[in-house]
Parts: C-alpha cells; structure tokens; sequence
C-alpha cells in the first residue's frame, strides 16, 4: 500500500527533473557545408519566395481570405483539392523512398527543426561564445555580462522567430499589403495572432526544445526505422576499426600501443546536437547529421590515420558484405512516386479551369404547367477558374422535344468568380420512356472551344408503368 | 508486487515534457489535418451566415475552427492517456 504512495512521488520527484542543455560544439568540414548551403537555399528560398511577383499576383501565395492558391500561373480552388491530397501523397512518398535509400538524410539536413535550430545555434554562438564559454557562462552567477548576453540573445532569436512568423502568414495572405500594414501599426487581429503564433512555435523549437523535439515530437523520427534495411545508409562507427579506444600521443601508430584508432576524444560526442555517443552503435536519437563524421575525421587527420572511422555505410557493408541499391523495396517506391508524380502532372496539364454544377430543385420532384408539359427546375452554377472572363453556352441533351427555358440569356463570368442562375426544362409526357432520365448539360466558352465542360443530371416525371 | 514496481519503472521513464507532448503534439496535427478538409470544402463566411450567426472574416473563421477541432483532439488524447495507465490494483 505505501509503495503505491512512493510510486505516486516518484512521478512528482520527475516532472520537476530537469532536462539536461546540450551545448553543440561547432563543427566544420564536408557534411557541414552541406548544411550550411541547405541552410541558405531553404531558409533563403522561405523568406525570399513570397516576396516575389508573377502576372500581377504574389507568385506564391495561399490566398486563404479569398479561398484561392496561387502558385506561379496556376490558380487552385477548394474543387481542386484532390491536387494538394495527392500532393502531400507524393511527398511522403518521397519521404520513404529517401529514407530507404539514404536513412535520415531528411533530418539532418532539410527538416526545418535542424535548419531553424542550426539558425539559432549560430546565434547563440555569435552572443555567448564557444561550447566552453557558454557552459561557463551558464554556471556562473547572474552578473550584468551575463544578464545582457543573455537578453541580447533571446532579444535575437525573439527578432528572427516573428520576422519568421510574419514570412509564414505572408504566405497566407498577401504579404505586401501585410507589409504596409505591418509598418503602419495596423495588423488585423487573427494575422497578429498567426504571426505571434508561429514566431513563438520558431522560438520555442528551435531555442528551447531542439532535439526533444525530435526525440519525443516527431513522428518520423520513431517509425523511420521501419523503413530502414540493410543497405540504407547510416552512420556509424567502425567498432572493429576503433576499439580498444584510448588516448595516445600524436602520430603514435596504433598497433604500437596495442590501441584502436579512436583516441577517446569524445569530441563526437561533444559535437552531437542530440548528445549521444556514436561509439554506442545505432540509437534512434541519431537525427543523421553528420558532425561526428566531420569532427572525428579532423581527429583522424591530426593523427596521422585514415579517415572514415565514424562514416556514412550500411549495415551490409560494415558486415563485409556489398550494399545493394536496387532492392524490391527502393524500386517499388519508386515506381509508386513515378506513377503518381505523373499522373498528377499528366491531369493538371488536362485540368479544365471551369466547373458546372447542377442542382436540382429540392422542394419539388416535378411540376405540371398548364400546358400539361412536366417540368424540372434546376440551379445551374458556373465556376470560372481561369484568369480570363469568359462567356459561355449551354446546352442540354437527353430527352426527346425537350424545352429549355433560361432566363439568363448570356452566361458571362469573370475570372476568379461563380454565377448561378434558374433554369427550367420541360418534357412532353409522352416522350417520357422512364421515370428517372438522364440529361447532358454541356457548357462551352464562346472564346476558347477547350473550355467544354459535361455534367449529367436527372429529370424527373410521374411513375410510369 | 512486481506489477507496482514496473509502474515506478514506466513513471520514472517519462519525462514531463514527454506527456505534456503526448497531449498536445498528435492533437495539434490531427486537428491542423481535420482544419484543412473541412476548410476545403466549407467556407466558414458562408456556414456563419447560413447558420445565422452573423458575419466572421474567414481568418477568424479558420482560426476559431482549427481550436475548436483542437480543443475536441487534445481532449481525445487526454483521456487516451489517462486509460493508458495501469487500472488501479484491489486493496489486499
Ligand atoms: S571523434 Fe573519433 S576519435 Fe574522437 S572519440 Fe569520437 S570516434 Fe573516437
Ligand atoms: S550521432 Fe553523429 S550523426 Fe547522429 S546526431 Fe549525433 S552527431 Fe549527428
């Protein structure tokens, strides 16, 4: 019974522990200016992009207020939103296709966690110094230096995080107009929400919460070793290369002294943004950065050694045996996305910039006139999707000596918008062949001829036998 | 016996920041997910109107929908945490 009372202090004992800062040592060489040039390519591209201008409109922009996406000449609406569905199909498809292929190429190079984070570190180093100076200025007591560093660095971050956070609305909506109203103090009330909202998520990510973001918040991160095998690159240590680890003098050749070739530097360690220890095999902490490669091959140049002691390869390839690139399961990825890919391309090139619906009257099934003709009313409304107006034709087929009553006479709609209209149709009962008969609405642009648009409909008669 | 002390094991093994994110992470995405099909094919000017609430812009529109889905998520998640711990043993 007094063990449940312990168990229930245990819980409160830990949610007061506290979460250990990592402090990234800077690293330089190969993979990090892959990085670094990620970094200003992404990075670059996200704060730059909505700025730019196409055909009178933001190049890109998601026009969330007017429920219309533009991206360069093509203008998406709600109807079109299969293509962002298949869209987000394709990417994680590609996701797991590179996964496959090269492990967490993802994570540690182009996920936005890593590349703000990367952002922040710069920063932080730009303020507080190296890895020593700031662990230093950590432990020591809170003096003015330490004061003013420190609110100089979250002054930085904070500046940085809703300059983020304004780009990302901008894409949402238009970001000029933002602009103005930015510089005239006259944010809407739900754009500075969004602003603050996404410039706090930056902050918090990428200042406070860095790799736990990826250890406890990503869910990539925990099932991307389903879709590894094998022959997926990953990096690693060559245990067999490296052990016995131990610290030797320069340029001491390591069968001399009966050692590996690991010095026991541990400055991959101290270089890992998720603080773990290659040496300690595969850990799904591993975001796949590739610093300890970078570090530990300056190690190995300084003593004289071969390089690749921590490398990229593959689990085949550490066991002597050939990695294969071309396995079922990278082909059929592979296929999928070339299936997909295309067939997205191929119906967006297809894609008709125009909507007909029909709708059916629902108060009532049919109508008698005086005439003793039976009548449908149907509500007819016409999208214009593309960026010119355009004047259409309609005509309806199905029925034989059916009339057609429209009381818009010219269907003219401008670019970007919906016009609606009555029309009634009327049928002789006696070329009624059955109670439910389909119609054949066909729309036409006067202008361009390849705007053809068919949709079918139902007219409805009394029962017949 | 044994049960009690994996309890301790598996309290211990959680971090805070841990639960806290259980909560409130799969929510956020599972409502921005549900946000952007109801979006897409209601618009919340119009459902305002139709339903006679009056007028809302559509930012304010999105942003009350996509809380109010979260609020419904992260409710969802909560008690699926709170039934993922162990059920409380008999007395003796
Ligand atoms: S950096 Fe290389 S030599 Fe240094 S501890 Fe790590 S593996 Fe060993
Ligand atoms: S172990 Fe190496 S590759 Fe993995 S996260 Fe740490 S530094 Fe990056």
């Amino acid at each position: 019974m007094s063990s449940k009372k312990v168990a229930a202090e245990v819980v409160t004992d830990e949610s007061y522990a506290k979460h250990e800062k990592i402090y990234p040592r800077q690293v330089h060489g190969l993979f990090a200016t892959f990085r670094v040039l990620g970094i200003f390519i992404l990075l670059g591209g996200y704060y730059i992009a909505p700025w730019l201008q196409w055909d009178g409109h933001q190049a890109i922009l998601f026009d969330l207020p007017a429920r219309k996406f533009y991206i360069f000449s093509l203008t998406f609406w709600p109807q079109d939103f299969i293509y962002l569905a298949v869209l987000l199909i394709i990417a994680a498809l590609a996701l797991f296709f590179f996964t496959a292929l090269a492990g967490r190429l993802w994570c540690g190079y182009a996920c936005p966690q890593t590349v703000w984070t990367e952002v922040f570190l710069w920063i932080e180093r730009k303020v507080e110094g190296s890895r020593n100076q700031q662990i230093k200025l950590d432990k020591s007591p809170l003096t003015k230096f330490k004061f003013l560093r420190k609110a100089l660095k979250h002054s930085l971050w904070i500046l940085l995080s809703l300059w983020t956070g304004f780009t990302f609305v901008g894409y949402f909506t238009p970001i000029l107009e933002l602009g103005v109203k930015f510089v005239q103090l006259n944010l809407g009330p739900w754009e500075t929400f969004w602003i603050f909202f996404y410039g706090f998520a930056t902050y918090g990510n990428a200042g406070w919460m860095r790799e736990q973001v990826c250890i406890y918040m990503c869910p990539y991160a925990r099932f991307q070793s389903a879709m590894f095998d094998n022959d997926t690159l990953v990096i690693s240590y060559d245990e067999a290369r490296g052990e016995p680890r131990g610290s030797r003098k320069r340029n001491v050749a390591s069968e001399s002294v009966g050692l590996g070739d690991c010095v026991d530097c541990t400055l991959c360690v101290q270089v890992c943004p998720t603080g773990i220890d290659i040496r300690q095999g595969m850990q799904y902490q591993c975001i796949g950065c590739a610093a300890c490669i970078d570090v530990c091959n300056q190690v190995m140049d300084k003593m004289g050694y071969r390089k690749n002691l921590v490398r990229y390869t593959t689990l085949n390839a550490m066991d002597g045996g050939k990695t294969k690139i071309f396995r079922p399961r990278i082909i059929i990825y592979f296929l999928l996305l070339l299936g997909i890919t295309s067939a997205l391309i191929y119906s967006m090139a297809i894609r008709i910039p125009l909507e007909l619906d029909i709708i059916r009257d629902r108060n009532a099934l049919y109508r008698e006139t005086n005439e003793g003709l039976i009548e449908n009313i149907y509500t007819i409304k016409v999208i214009n999707m593309d960026l010119q107006p355009h004047q259409y034709i309609l005509t309806v087929s199905g029925i034989e000596g059916m009339k057609v009553i429209n009381k818009v006479p010219e269907i003219k709609v401008n670019s970007g918008e919906v016009l609606d209209f009555p029309i009634s149709i009327q049928v002789d009962p006696v070329n009624l062949k059955k109670t439910t008969q389909k119609l054949k609405f066909d729309l036409i642009s006067t202008t361009n001829p390849k705007l053809h648009v068919e949709e079918s409909g139902r007219f409805i008669g009394p029962l017949i036998r | 016996m044994s049960g009690q002390d994996n309890n301790e094991y598996d309290a211990k093994q959680i971090p805070t920041v841990q639960k806290v994110i259980a909560v409130l992470w799969p929510s956020f995405l599972t409502a921005g997910v549900a946000t952007i099909l109801f979006f897409a094919y209601f618009d919340p000017q119009l459902l305002m109107q139709i339903s006679g609430y009056g007028n809302i812009s559509r930012m304010a529109g999105y942003t009350i929908g996509f809380f109010l889905f979260w609020l419904l998520t992260s409710v969802t998640c909560v008690i699926s945490c709170y039934f993922q711990r162990p059920c409380e043993k008999d007395k003796h």
